[in-house]
């Protein structure tokens, strides 16, 4: 049986995970890159090339980090064991709209914008930070869906990967939502079976969790 | 479980059918052609593109065509069954510098007309989307998710995908010439294509073929610049092989990515070499449809399809000189040879490869 | 010369996203690319950008920028020239 081992969910707000600790709050009401980046010097990680980083792979970058601090067994794979699979309903939009800004208005078509103009760039930003060489796929769904996920996890637990780091993460003007999760093939007994139902579960959970904005 | 694929379509400058597209390479015709004042200084760029000032040609139209075709080559209920998903393959969609976000209306729109019963599945991984679309449908259905999936994949030519790939000054400013010495980078392209990935056989019109096995692997080295070592081009398609329980030997045919820039070109035959695969035949289709993006691994796939059908490899188009950094099989002119199984490969940003392997079935 | 030097180190730190770094940490004659400030091939098309952005020059073969891009004071060579 597969099990979803663990959970953070990020939002404009704060940061949770699974073990019910609020991390991070975002009382000061910053917005959404620089709350991140805030985090980001919290967490006192040394890596220049997430400040390059778009929204959507910072955040990405950050729910891995700290799954990563609270799943120490995650550095024991292979490098080619841990797949990855990540899905919004929005693609790069956030980015999308300021690639156009750099040419329509600025009259300076940005290839550092341009790079993160693909949704799944953010799983080649995981890849390089953790050096994993194994399987990824972004798909774009009209809303969130946990069958998807149950299904694409345990299917790609059968043969091709021992662990899966899940991810839906939207970031639009005005709002921020990463839910990241790691499904992995030898849980131990305690853990949570990796099915729709309790992926759905705790996906409403911590929406219902998440706190009126204080902004 | 076996997995058949087959009932390939293909609508491109070079034909609005698999058949019409087939017979456009087995004569070399090329789609790529030069459009003034294209650019973002307004200067001219080559283009494999439709004529231009039709609705024909649209994201949608291109995509409602291309499936209308499709369905006409397998049994008639398949689409709206309960057990058929679609998975839609794209990088940018419909993209216009005013709607950034097109995608949804597109999918829901298709939903509508086909009378699908599951909302489709938009797979977007940059330039391996196409591969990696066709693998996610065959491990579903091997799965029992599902027991057929219909897989598209379309992208258009827009100022936003144009401007960007001119920014990162990976235009060739003449026709691309995939593994060339003298290349100088992409031609950007437009097209759709789709194939049938099912659990049955007889839902099939004409004689499928086998969908053996696929899979993916990342470079873990730059967002944007290919591996030089072609690191994860080489894991994908070593494990591909090792699940499918064949090693190279088999293999009669490697249908590769080749955008024809500097770096990509000399990844891929870094990677084919440490595969030992440097004698076996290989073409890039880009010299005939240009970079087509989230199209490319469906619209080649699909060729591969045509090219097993009629037993026949098709010359990579641009190609005159080698000048990659390791040796490798280009093919130089259109020739027959007994095609029992071919790889696939494709490669993007974000340092993404996929592989997949067919069989007679 | 210096003024624009100094112009230079400020627009490279906003435009490539250098937020642990101030202008100080940048000295005119050390190299930009190589282990200097972590810059990528990336960087150096956003460098293309900012040069025909801010300064009005123009580079049309990326090639060029390897030399041009070399250390601050070869970035405002080139600009006072090209300028000139």
């Amino acid at each position: 049986m597969n099990h979803l081992s663990s959970y953070c969910h990020i939002s404009t707000k704060e940061i949770v995970t699974d073990k019910g600790a609020l991390l991070f709050d975002n009382t000061e009401g910053l917005e959404v890159n620089d709350f991140l980046k805030t985090v980001y010097k919290k967490l006192a990680i040394d890596y220049p090339k997430f400040y390059k980083m778009d929204s959507l792979s910072k955040a990405a970058f950050l729910g891995v980090e700290l799954l990563k601090k609270e799943n120490a067994a995650l550095a024991e794979y292979a490098d080619d064991e841990i797949a990855l699979l990540f899905a919004n309903s929005n693609a790069s939009e956030d980015t999308d709209k300021k690639f156009v800004n750099s040419y329509a208005e600025e009259h300076a078509p940005s290839p550092s914008l341009f790079v993160y103009t693909l949704p799944s760039i953010l799983m080649g930003e995981l890849a390089i930070r953790n050096k994993w060489y194994g399987e990824s796929l972004f798909v774009i769904l009209q809303k969130f869906d946990a069958a998807f996920f149950a299904d694409y996890c345990n299917m790609i637990l059968l043969r091709n990967a021992k662990a899966c780091i899940c991810g839906w993460i939207e970031i639009t003007e005005g709002k921020t939502e990463a839910f990241i999760f790691l499904a992995e093939k030898n849980g131990n007994e305690n853990n949570t079976p990796l099915t729709k139902q309790t992926i759905e579960k705790i996906y409403k959970t911590i929406m219902k969790q998440s706190r009126p904005s204080k902004v | 479980m076996n997995i058949y694929i087959g009932a390939e379509n293909i609508i491109s400058p070079l034909g609005s059918t698999a058949e019409e597209n087939f017979g456009a390479l087995s004569k070399n015709s090329s789609g790529i052609k030069k459009t003034e004042a294209a650019g973002f200084d307004k200067k001219s760029i080559f283009f494999s593109r439709f004529a231009e000032n039709t609705n024909d040609f649209s994201f949608d139209a291109l995509l409602k065509n291309c499936l209308k075709n499709v369905r006409s080559k397998i049994s008639p209920d398949i689409f709206s069954s309960e057990k058929t998903l679609l998975i839609l393959s794209t990088t940018k969609g419909d993209i216009k510098s005013e709607n950034v976000n097109p995608i949804g209306k597109s999918v829901s729109e298709l939903q509508n007309s086909f009378e699908l019963k599951h909302a489709p599945i938009v797979v977007s991984n940059a330039c391996a989307s196409g591969v990696i679309a066709i693998n996610t449908a065959a491990n579903f259905i091997r799965a029992g998710v599902y027991e057929t999936i219909i897989v598209a994949g379309c992208d258009v030519i827009s100022d936003f995908v144009t401007y960007g790939f001119e920014c990162l000054f990976a235009i060739s400013d003449k026709p691309c010439a995939p593994f060339d010495k003298n290349r100088t980078g992409i031609t950007l392209g437009e097209g759709c294509a789709a194939v049938v990935l099912s659990s049955h056989k007889t839902i099939f019109n004409v004689e499928p073929m086998r969908f053996i096995e696929g899979t993916s692997g990342n470079d873990a080295n730059h967002i944007s610049g290919p591996s030089r070592t072609g690191e994860g081009l080489y894991r994908t398609v070593k494990k591909t092989l090792e699940l499918a329980g064949i090693t190279e030997k088999d293999i009669d045919f490697i249908s590769a990515h080749g955008t024809a820039t500097v770096f990509n070109d000399d990844m891929e035959s870094v990677a084919f070499d440490r595969l030992n695969m440097q004698h076996i035949p290989l073409n890039s289709l880009k010299g005939y449809y240009g970079h087509t993006l989230g199209a490319a691994g469906i619209i080649e796939t699909a060729i591969c399809l045509q090219s097993m059908r009629n037993n026949t490899l098709i010359k990579s188009m641009g190609f005159e000189e080698e000048g990659t950094v390791k040796k490798i099989n280009i093919i130089s002119e259109n020739k027959k040879l007994s095609l029992e199984t071919v790889l696939k490969t494709s490669s993007g940003f974000g340092g993404v490869n996929a592989s997949l392997l067919l069989k007679k079935s | 010369m210096e003024n624009l030097k100094e112009e230079l180190k400020k627009q490279i730190i906003e435009q490539l996203n250098l937020e642990d770094i101030t202008p100080a940490d940048i000295k005119n004659d050390a190299p930009l690319f190589g282990d200097g400030l972590g810059l990528d091939s990336i960087d150096a098309l956003e460098l293309i950008v900012l040069l025909e952005k801010f300064h009005g020059v123009k580079i049309t073969n990326p090639e060029d920028g390897r030399k041009i891009f070399s250390s601050i004071d070869s970035m405002a060579e080139y600009i006072t020239k090209a300028k000139a």
